[in-house]
């Protein structure tokens, strides 16, 4: 049977199965007792095994069925949880995540997993640190798994409530939504003038079902920030015991759900930021206990939802930043003069530190440090229409705040450079590009045309359109949009190509959503703003 | 043949595939359920000819659904599928009333074969 529809189910069911191992490895660390974590860790590895095996993937099987069986040792207690095992079961985690990923892109998964295989298999404990657990009744022979409700961190069920649905499909529901408004606010422009009040009532309810549609289009995209989350425990505890530290991580808010757009753009800030917590702004637990502190340090991640906004705030209760150091550091990298050092605010001293280049890091250490992180994160935020706010205090610890939109649409688009705009055409309303010739351009009725695959197609000036300068051209060459939307097509010269992009949209405020041409803005990496134009106007 | 089926799995790979061999070969799958709860919800509505259960399940003991599913749908026959390969455990099932034994991972004949043999 051919087994290849199933990959794509495989692949997301393992990183499922994967990712809860590893929330329960931590949990287990925290109480080694835990003994629904054991058995649900084995009921993992159990059935990542099965399917791997279903699939033939006799690497993965191989490696799966190691750990499933050391985790029967654990549930048979004949071996105790300790750090040494969950290094193992990490180990095995990742090198089980880097096959899947092999598999995702149709290469057949490495099989240089013998050395782990072996220590998988022969592992035996250290020295027994831990006192003697409570008598077991486990049955060797049981069919079933006991485990008390409610304390699982399993799925309970994959039941018919929920279905899977391709990234792409929703963003592409996202997009029609878009174009119906759009289309709508035209439809009313032509109404009026053609007929007066009398359609009026069928394009009120028209409004009225486009604004429900568009909301429950963008509810479908949310995911619940525990998407993201969920790998910040293992992230914490590495990077601490790689340093010595103590560092306990707690997530608030975990089950709030934003929009999926959102949460892959701030993975990786949110990442950098918390390595920031643990590598700078924890100290070493006999730094802590000499400054009156708790030995283990605290960094927080909570999530809260308002209206039309979200605030991640990542907290830690290390060293705190210092904003006179700070202003210090800025004035010998030259960013800032000894005035405007004594002169700066509080804030704008801890906003410092997302300036390019600037570190206050003692040592570069392989984690961070190296001065690039910060201004990306803040960048991040703002190209998603959001604020970064930093609190610290010293000897006390940091805060930062993401303060971001509820909702956010991501196009695909052409961006092209017109008079001293930049502007940013839908990949969906681009036919294609051309690079015209001035001798393909000749007059029709009066107007100026171009051949296209036997067409006669209408050329048109966007600057003319947009109201910008005219470019001085210098070459022989007209650069050239053709588009082709509500049936209509024409080309549309312009000053220049830039290049094709992701963007986030966000859709413009009054006054400038009564300009006729645009149907949104947004700002690009460098920070600058690009229009989104509606290209059914121009046409 | 159209004989009707459910199939009872926690895991959603394995009731694709399960279903994706039966069907191609003319059963019809009428349900499916992720847990024994779900599974005793949908007999209580429904009669399914046959029942491909997964003992292993995250909120049921296996015997105890098996013994639950052939009060409900005494006339079901009930196939146990599994990767526990322990003849005991097999024997026990057996015993308790299941009328044949799947063994993962399975392959297509496997399966088939087994459903076959609940016709004799």
């Amino acid at each position: 049977m051919d087994m290849s529809p199933y990959r794509d189910l495989f692949v997301s069911e393992s990183r499922n199965h994967l990712a809860t191992f590893n929330a329960l490895i931590v949990q287990l660390e925290d109480n080694v007792f835990d003994r629904a974590a054991v058995d649900e860790m084995f009921r993992h590895a159990h059935s990542l095994k099965g399917m791997a095996a279903t699939m033939q993937f006799d690497a993965v099987t191989a490696v799966a069925h190691r750990m499933e069986d050391l985790l029967g040792r654990v549930r048979s207690e004949e071996i105790a949880f300790c750090p040494a095992l969950a290094d193992l079961l990490l180990e095995g985690s990742d090198l089980l995540s880097g096959m899947v990923s092999a598999i995702e892109n149709g290469e057949v998964p490495q099989s240089d997993a013998a050395s782990l295989i072996e220590r998988l298999a022969a592992f035996t404990p250290g020295p027994p640190e831990s006192p003697e657990l409570p008598p077991a009744d486990a049955d060797p022979e049981s069919m079933a798994v006991d485990s008390p409700p409610g304390k699982s961190l399993f799925r309970q069920s994959d039941s018919f409530n929920s279905i899977r649905v391709k990234t792409e499909t929703l963003d592409r529901l996202v997009n029609i939504t878009g174009e119906l408004i759009t289309t709508r606010h035209r439809l009313m422009d032509r109404a009026r003038r053609h007929a007066g009040q009398a359609l009026d009532e069928p394009l009120h309810q028209l409004s009225t079902l486009l604004r429900e549609l568009r909301e429950e289009v963008f509810k479908s995209r949310m995911l619940p920030f525990a998407v993201v989350a969920d790998r910040f425990p293992r992230l914490v505890r590495d990077l601490a015991r790689k340093q010595g530290k103590e560092v306990s991580l707690q997530i608030e808010g975990k089950e709030i759900e934003l929009d999926r757009g959102i949460l892959e753009a701030i993975t990786e800030p949110l990442v950098h930021i918390l390595r920031n917590a643990v590598d700078h702004g924890m100290e070493k637990p006999d730094a802590r206990v000499a400054a009156g502190k708790p030995p283990g340090g605290v960094v927080t991640v909570t999530v809260a939802r308002d209206k039309d906004h979200v605030d991640i705030t990542v907290a830690d209760d290390g060293r705190g930043m210092d904003p006179h150091r700070l202003a210090q550091k800025a004035v010998e990298k030259g960013i800032l003069t000894p005035a405007q050092a004594y002169n700066i605010s509080r804030q704008a001293a801890l906003m410092l530190v997302c300036v390019p280049g600037f570190t206050t890091a003692v040592a570069v250490s392989d984690v961070s440090g190296r001065g690039v992180g910060m201004d990306v994160v803040r960048t991040a935020v703002h190209v998603l229409g959001g604020t970064l706010a930093i609190e610290s205090e010293t000897g006390r610890g940091s805060r930062f705040i993401l303060r971001l939109p509820i909702s956010v649409s991501i196009i695909h688009a052409l961006l092209v450079e017109c008079g001293k705009l930049t502007l940013a055409f839908p990949v969906n309303t681009v036919s294609r590009t051309i690079e015209l010739r001035r001798g393909d351009i000749f007059e029709e009725d009066g107007r100026k045309v171009f051949a296209l695959e036997g067409r006669h197609i209408a050329l048109k000036s966007l600057n003319r359109l947009l109201r910008q300068p005219l470019a001085q051209r210098t070459g022989p060459i007209v650069p050239t949009v053709v588009s082709e939307t509500g049936g209509a097509m024409a080309g549309l010269v312009t000053d220049r190509f830039l290049r094709q992009e992701e963007i986030f949209v966000k859709p413009l405020g009054i006054p400038l959503s009564r300009m006729k041409n645009l149907t949104g803005g947004t700002i690009t990496g460098d920070g600058r703003i690009v229009f989104v134009v509606d290209a059914s106007t121009l046409v | 043949m159209s004989a009707t089926v459910m199939i009872v799995d926690d895991a959603v790979f394995m009731r694709n595939i399960l279903r994706a061999i039966i069907t191609d070969k003319g059963y019809t799958v009428v349900a499916e359920a992720a847990s024994g709860i779900e599974a005793m919800k949908i007999l209580h509505d429904q009669n399914p000819d046959i029942v491909i259960l997964d003992i292993i399940l995250p909120d049921a003991n296996g015997l105890d659904l098996l013994e639950s599913i052939l009060t409900v749908r005494p006339q079901a026959k009930v196939v146990i599928c599994s990767s526990i390969s322990q003849e005991p455990i097999i024997k026990k099932a057996l015993d308790h009333g299941a009328k044949a034994f799947i063994q993962k991972p399975f392959t297509p004949e496997k399966v088939l074969a087994a459903l076959e043999s609940l016709e004799a």
